[in-house]
């Protein structure tokens, strides 16, 4: 194993709970839904009206949503940032209000939707000047870009990276999710027997990762440590999941590798969960191809926060963090009749769990697949 | 050490595979899928190849050239640990209006997901994993500087950090696109292949497309 650790030493995030990582912790224990009722856009012949929209956050010709989102978070973080820290942005539509006033007014200003126009602005309000890249990998996105960040670290090539991630919701996305028919006409209820889709959320949330030799010698606050990751792609489908989960468990398996553990390790899970038939299905099969017919607790966020697509893996990660830190599996929200094959595992109430390990597992279209063993910081326990 | 053991790459005239020093015309992008099956560059025929979008349809050109240029065989139904990283100008930015444009043209009544889908810009690089059969990490990238040398530089970093023994690095633009073959070089068969170092330095010292082949043509 290598001596080198990826650590996070400041996170922050703005979630349809509001702002700051406690909201969104303090909104999932209190097992009520973030999801409401969409009021910056048509929904009238979209597939649903609801999703778990930022209170306040407005439509303006100013500012973006994300950045809306992202302002705050950042001009908060600056101040602790390095110039020479690396930054990774991950989204899937970035600032996409550009592109929708183009098209329905004919304002030629596409090209700012483009999302390293987008990276060029977060890298001007963090205050750096070590350059940065945009991660897309549909809702992966921001777990990959925690992954290579961390990759990154461990092989000595940075040692501080500034992940980002961030969407909105937005009449583009909606309108595509609505044409795929994947939209829960109410709200998402992962794991449940009666899952009929999910609900689209928004997010934007910031992570500073440093080797930790560098974040002793700067004598940071350690939150916790990426110990391993495995990205894989299932070569299946472009919108369904591979049926046995085959990939996923690769996923699985590689980060374990990576972070040198054993499943046995593991106190819980944080699953992708999004409320879909297939993916939670799918997820189920994947978790009992490695764990067996021993229940570990699991959980997923997206009946609270929706699935927030590229922020959902960077959210989740903070929120692995905060269950380690609290020793609470959080509870599935939404969850009033579990599925048979998650029985067991998932549950509608919190959960008291004594590990220092946790994974946090993602997929998207596209077939590909993430998971992070997150661990505990040593100086914490 | 990486070594890169193939590279694809097509524009709207020509294509060519330079380790094993191929080049030829063609006679259009809209009809290559039938030459590039008649050539047996497609060992299979790529499913739903006509929906895809352009970025998509020049990813597999591309990537059919630098596996058979590796020497590589495939089959999408049996999986190869191979990893496949994308960069390109401008990410879906086209993908993103053709989506919208006929969103709104619809009146706004129902939004076509057979568009959507592509205003990912990782969805080209699986549709290409797809029909490969590359299981291995997926992942689109936009670099804020010298993105091919950025890009064939952050896929050696990944093999040598162990993500996976072999990775595609791809860029694809609408009228042209590159595939190089990245390995270990310790997983390396005897045969043709260049240090990934000469063709990072290669490509960093060009600005076109053409002066790019070119350019790459001196160091194989």
């Amino acid at each position: 194993m290598s001596s080198l650790k990826a650590v996070s030493v400041a996170f922050d995030m703005v979630t349809p709970y509001g702002w700051g990582t406690g909201s969104c912790w303090n909104g999932l224990l209190s097992k009520t839904s973030a999801i409401r009722r969409i009021d910056r856009f048509s929904t009238s012949l979209m597939q649903t009206n609801n999703a778990a929209t930022v209170p306040d956050l407005k439509p303006n010709r100013d500012e973006s949503l994300v950045m809306q989102m992202l302002t705050p978070l950042l001009k908060k973080i600056a101040p602790e940032i390095p110039p020479d820290t690396f930054v990774i942005l991950a989204t899937t539509t970035g600032e996409i209000e550009f592109l929708q006033r183009s098209v329905i007014n004919g304002e030629q200003e596409a090209i700012k939707s483009r999302p390293d126009h987008l990276l060029n602005k977060i890298m001007l309000l963090a205050g750096t000047c070590a350059g940065g890249m945009v991660v897309s990998a549909a809702c992966v996105s921001s777990s990959a870009a925690i992954s290579r960040a961390a990759s990154m670290i461990r092989s000595k090539e940075r040692d501080s990276i500034l992940v980002v991630a961030c969407d909105s919701v937005s009449e583009f996305v909606t309108a595509g999710f609505s044409s795929l028919m994947a939209l829960d006409r109410h709200m998402a209820k992962p794991f449940d027997k009666n899952r009929c889709g999910l609900s689209l959320g928004e997010a934007a949330g910031l992570m500073l990762l440093m080797s930790e030799e560098r974040a002793v010698r700067e004598k940071r606050d350690i939150l916790g440590e990426i110990a391993g990751w495995g990205l894989t792609n299932d070569a299946n489908h472009i919108t369904g999941p591979s049926k046995d989960g085959s990939g996923l468990s690769n996923a699985v398996l590689n980060a374990m590798k990576s972070a040198g553990i054993s499943e046995k390790e593991i106190g819980c899970i944080s699953t992708h969960g999004t409320g879909t038939p297939y993916n939670d299905s799918m997820e189920m099969k994947a978790i009992k191809n490695i764990f067996g017919k021993n229940p570990i607790p699991l959980y997923s966020v997206k009946g609270g926060t929706g699935h927030t697509m590229g922020a959902a893996g960077l959210l989740e990660i903070i929120i692995g963090f905060e269950t380690l830190n609290k020793k609470i599996v959080p509870p599935t929200v939404n969850l009033r009749d579990t599925d048979r094959e998650a029985e067991g595992w998932v549950f509608p109430e919190s959960q008291f769990f004594d590990s220092p390990v946790t994974l946090s597992t993602n997929s998207g279209f596209g077939g590909v697949n993430s998971a992070l063993v997150l661990k505990k910081s040593e100086k914490i326990l | 050490m990486i070594a890169v053991t193939g590279i694809g790459w097509l524009t709207s005239k020509e294509y060519g595979c330079l380790i094993s020093k191929v080049n030829e015309t063609h006679e259009g992008l809209g009809s290559l899928y039938s030459y590039f099956k008649h050539k047996s560059y497609f060992s299979s025929p790529v499913k739903n190849f006509g929906r895809f979008d352009a970025i998509s349809k020049m990813t597999c050109f591309s990537t059919a050239l630098a596996l058979k240029d590796a020497g590589i065989s495939y089959s999408s139904k049996h999986k190869q640990d191979i990893g496949i990283f994308g960069a390109n100008k401008t990410g879906c930015l086209e993908s993103n209006l053709n989506y919208f444009q006929d969103y709104i043209e619809s009146g706004r009544i129902l939004a076509r997901g057979n568009l959507f889908i592509y205003t990912l810009p990782s969805i080209p690089l699986a549709e290409a994993s797809i029909h490969f059969g590359l299981s291995g990490p997926l992942l689109h990238l936009l670099f804020n500087e010298k993105r091919i040398p950025s890009l064939l530089s952050f896929v050696g970093d990944s093999i040598t950090g162990g993500e996976t023994p072999s990775i595609l690095a791809i860029s694809a633009e609408e009228t042209d696109a590159i595939c190089f073959v990245l390995k270990q070089e310790d997983d390396i068969s005897p045969g043709m292949n260049v240090g990934l170092q000469n063709v990072i330095a290669a490509a960093g010292e060009t600005y076109t497309f053409d002066e790019m082949i070119n350019a790459f043509k001196g160091i194989v």
